[in-house]
């Protein structure tokens, strides 16, 4: 399983897209438009950003799992999650269904441009020859990671954002993902953003039914919800306090979990 | 109060509809989904699988859905028929030689239990080419004029120009709403 990847479009910059408004909001691949924000508060957003670009970088990693084993977790206990789980609620090896994610996208749609792109080179999904654990790796060197320490690293993203990308209105995020031979019965996901504790959007999606051997792709398509300009600030200042777990449910047994965190830092000289 | 009330009046809250896109391979499908929601169309591949777009629009959130059309494919469509509200049935208005396989898969469709809800609307695709059969060509071969079990309309489109295509989603959408959300 995993989210390997390949940087293909290192995100445009696009002051244009930058320039628009005024609303914010942590996104992920795999976000959506079931909005369950508890912020209301609007207002000039106070981190404008000097609108270099949206995002710069990403470290995607490989590695293998060991962690518990079968768990019992259900949709319901994760909707109830109040913040990031320590752990991940599943092993690796959960993921009897080759799930496999090929490819992450993200897209302002004002502008049409796309902001963040990684996927699997063709080559690379369906692997027959290479393990996948030496696909991964292979992609993992053409990134310049910083997470290589962590085992996890293959079920984990790191996403660096310019302030900019707060300023984004309406975005559409895809994934692509191939599912094995079997067929995959109530396939669901479902993503939990925070900052810190506090839950900034909740995303709950029902795929239904996969077909064996099938490639299949999902964009939400959502308006950013309205953060709190003192968050906004808050955020940008707090490099990788904004997490997300997306936790893949088939027939209501968790067949994969995945991490990533965020940074809106982007741009400032180091 | 019925299973049936509730759900439709969960539904109504949420404002949510799922739209179904089925038709033979190559009718436009994706390219259909892929220019209503302002995405580039220049390197569409045949979907093998699905592909879903969730977006508001005009205050509903729609969950559209876009299925592989190629034989092999088309016994999974059923899979996909659970709770739907619309159905595009897209054809491509230049594709003569398939046009009676085209007709009988449509109306395998429309027997269906679960589809027996759902508004139908047939879209013309590919009306730039010339050679393109008309809507009214088209809805002749179809017999869509038999149809009583299903509201339908049918509509000449190209996704290449977008001619027609967001009126006539608009109207698919105006038709469910009227179905659904004013139950009470």
């Amino acid at each position: 399983m995993s989210v390997v990847g390949k940087q293909l479009n290192p995100v445009q910059s696009n002051p244009a897209a930058a320039a628009a408004s005024s609303s914010a909001a942590a996104v992920a691949p795999g976000s959506s438009n079931s909005n369950s924000s508890s912020s209301e508060s609007n207002g000039a957003n106070a981190a404008a950003g000097a609108a270099a670009g949206i995002g710069i970088s990403i470290g995607i990693g490989a590695g293998d799992v060991k962690r518990k084993e079968e768990s019992n977790v259900t949709p319901e206990d994760v909707l109830r999650l109040n913040k990031i789980t320590d752990d991940y609620l599943c092993s690796a090896n959960a993921n009897v269904f080759e799930i496999d994610f090929t490819r992450f996208k993200i897209r302002d749609l004002e502008s049409g441009a796309v902001l963040f792109e990684i996927a699997k080179p063709p080559s690379e999904q369906f692997p027959d020859g290479l393990s996948v654990e030496d696909t991964m790796l292979a992609a993992a060197e053409d990134l310049s990671l910083d997470d290589t320490a962590d085992p996890n690293a293959g079920r984990y993203v790191r996403y660096q954002f310019t302030p900019a990308f707060l300023n984004l209105k309406t975005v559409g995020a895809t994934v692509e993902f191939t599912v094995g031979s079997q067929p995959v019965n109530n396939f669901r996901m479902i993503e939990r953003h925070f900052f810190r504790d506090r839950l900034l959007k909740t995303f709950d999606f029902e795929f239904g039914y996969c077909i064996p051997h099938s490639k299949n792709t999902c964009e939400h398509i959502y308006e950013f919800p309205n953060l709190p300009p003192d968050l906004v600030a808050e955020m940008i200042s707090s490099p990788f306090e904004t997490r997300s777990d997306s936790f893949y449910f088939v027939e209501n047994r968790l067949v994969m979990h995945n991490k990533a965190d965020y940074a809106y830092d982007g741009g400032k000289p180091t | 109060m019925g299973f049936l009330t509730v759900l439709k009046k969960m539904r109504q809250k949420e404002k949510e509809m799922r739209i179904l896109l089925l038709g033979l391979d190559n009718a436009g499908k994706t390219t259909i989904l892929k220019r209503f929601n302002g995405e580039p169309i220049d390197s569409i591949s045949p979907t093998l699988g699905f592909n879903i777009k969730t977006l508001e629009h005009n205050g509903y959130t729609l969950n559209m859905w876009d299925v592989g059309g190629q034989k092999s494919l088309r016994s999974y469509w059923r899979n996909y028929f659970e709770c739907t509200d619309g159905l595009v049935w897209v054809v491509d208005s230049a594709d003569r030689m398939r046009m009676e396989s085209c007709k009988e898969e449509m109306q395998v469709l429309l027997q269906e239990e679960r589809l027996a809800g759902a508004t139908l609307l047939v879209l013309c695709n590919k009306q730039d080419l010339p050679g393109a059969l008309s809507s009214n060509e088209i809805k002749e071969i179809l017999c869509l004029d038999d149809i009583s079990t299903h509201h339908w309309l049918v509509a000449g489109v190209s996704a290449v120009t977008g001619e027609k295509l967001l009126s006539s989603m608009d109207w698919l959408i105006d038709d469910i709403a009227k179905r659904i959300f004013t139950l009470d």
